[in-house]
């Protein structure tokens, strides 16, 4: 589980920088200050990008979308949120337009089944746990696929405030601010969350 | 605390949500309730199993992120600035390069004029289409990008109903040739001047290092280690150096890298760099580095090199 920590999503930038300074060169078209911002967060991005979507290609679009969301609109940042609760803002708006459209076209998911046995279709991705035997790669693969179909089974937004609790360790106060709506909602979306996945994984724990 | 509510409070108890006077609420009731304890016990196990789908993004993904976004920055950037205006940077090469020629420096003056030049060579080529000979236009590509800059009937007075649309047009031309090609050399050369955009800097430097028997390549490649201020552009100026280590020119330049870049990955670069030559002034030079350099890793690398030439550390 990713840790909790204020700056535990970007905030890479070295203490010298300044980021006001930075987003106020942005806002006067300084292309290498934009980099800079960029490569403050988009790692963080990606990784959320990748983790919701399971796609490598979704990923990518997410990611040039929302930093050039941020690029074209830079200059309606007024400083009244943190950079980051407004460029997650971007972020998790396009998130949710592209989970919401695989809801209507039931889109693939990321493992299927081929005459081969399944396939996760995110293997190019490093993967954190490394599969001792062939035992436990088979268990693994089925709890991958059950995985995969109870967060499935979650709305979008449940989908997003556990991934944003869960994965990239944020705060329910601050999810709620991003996602525009309340701590408690919040709190609500990730109960509800737990809830239908503990019902699809019961009997794999 | 009823085991209703507990089974309510477990997932925000396992993500360190609740405040500590409830949460030391909800354990008293976990000692005590088996049932709630077993589902403490299996959040934790679907959290582990969870932890385990979590996919890191290879440093390629990123890294071709990256590049994509900022192609497509500068693609908007030449476009449309943020107010509806275009940005001092981009594609229209005379306008974009008399922006930035004025603050090259005087040292650059006469390759600023050499890419005024080119350009000229360029345009001049472009707009005859019979055109053939040295500069090898592989392909040729014009885009032209319209605003409309006004709109008014078209007779005074008149009701006639017709009207005069104004439209200022951007032309982007795309050209490809040899990297030998002079002119092509010649426009890659005031392209790795780019001070608006260090990815062109840096695919430009990427490309000329493979040329850098040519010496207007290699007086570039000695500025950009100077002087770039993305230290991925030093990097790679300085990586197209490596071949020139023995050069009394470019061990100066290099020495002066090591000096002074306020970043240790160059300054590391610059001591394996000078080191690669077998040198006994370096000897001196490197004691002295060490003596003042607060980098441990620039430090260690400066160590080592002297002692692979058997000499002492420290200075007596």
């Amino acid at each position: 589980m990713a840790q909790d920590a204020p700056g535990a999503v970007g905030a890479r930038l070295s203490p010298k920088l300044d980021e006001a300074s930075l987003i106020r060169a942005v806002q006067r078209g300084d292309q290498d200050a934009f980099e800079q911002l960029v490569r403050a967060y988009d790692q963080s991005v990606l990784r959320l990008a990748v983790n919701l979507l399971r796609s490598q290609e979704d990923a990518r679009d997410v990611f040039q979308e929302a930093f050039l969301r941020v690029f074209r609109s830079i200059d309606s940042f007024r400083f009244d949120c943190s950079f980051h609760t407004w460029l997650y803002r971007i972020v998790t708006n396009i998130c949710l337009d592209y989970l919401r459209k695989r809801k209507v076209r039931k889109e693939e998911p990321a493992v299927v089944d081929t005459p081969e046995g399944p396939l996760d279709r995110m293997n190019d991705f490093e993967e954190e746990a490394a599969h001792a035997n062939p035992e436990r790669n088979m268990w693994n693969r089925q709890l991958g696929q059950r995985i995969e179909g109870a967060l499935g089974g979650l709305t979008p937004r449940e989908r997003m405030v556990f991934e944003l609790r869960h994965y990239q360790g944020l705060r329910l106060r601050n999810i709620g601010e991003i996602l525009g709506t309340s701590e408690e909602a919040a709190k609500n979306c990730l109960f509800r969350a737990t809830q239908k996945m503990r019902a699809v994984l019961g009997d794999f724990q | 605390m009823n085991c209703e509510s507990v089974t309510k409070l477990i997932p925000l108890y396992f993500y360190g949500e609740l405040p500590p006077e409830e949460e030391d609420r909800l354990e008293q009731h976990l000692d005590a309730c088996a049932p709630c304890a077993r589902l403490a016990e299996s959040q934790r196990v679907l959290s582990a199993a969870l932890d385990r789908r979590e996919m890191q993004p290879s440093a390629a993904l990123l890294a071709e992120c990256r590049h994509d976004l900022m192609r497509a920055v500068y693609r908007q950037g030449a476009i449309v600035g943020q107010a509806g205006s275009p940005r001092p940077i981009g594609n229209r090469p005379l306008a974009a390069f008399a922006a930035w020629l004025p603050s090259l420096g005087p040292w650059r003056m006469p390759l600023g004029a050499s890419a005024l030049l080119a350009l000229g060579f360029v345009t001049a080529r472009l707009t005859a289409p019979s055109a053939a000979g040295p500069f090898n236009l592989a392909t040729l590509t014009p885009d032209v990008i319209s605003s409309i800059r006004s709109v008014q009937p078209a007779h005074e007075g008149s009701q006639s109903g017709e009207v005069q649309i104004v439209l200022d047009e951007t032309r982007r031309r795309v050209i490809s040739g040899q990297l030998n090609d002079s002119n092509i050399q010649r426009l890659m050369l005031a392209a790795a001047h780019d001070e608006n955009n260090a990815g062109v800097r840096w695919e430009s430097v990427d490309l000329l290092k493979s040329h850098s028997d040519s010496s207007p390549v290699r007086e570039l490649l000695l500025n950009r280690v100077a002087e770039d201020p993305n230290p991925g552009v030093r990097l790679k100026a300085l990586d197209g150096l490596k071949a020139f280590t023995g050069d009394p020119e470019v061990r100066k330049v290099l020495a002066q890298v090591l000096m002074h870049d306020d970043y240790p990955g160059v300054r590391i670069a610059a001591v394996d760099a000078l080191t690669a030559h077998a040198d006994d002034n370096m000897v001196g030079f490197l004691q002295g580095v060490v003596q003042k350099e607060d980098n441990t890793y620039v430090r260690r690398r400066c160590v080592k090199a002297l002692q692979d030439m058997n000499a002492s550390v420290g200075t007596f």
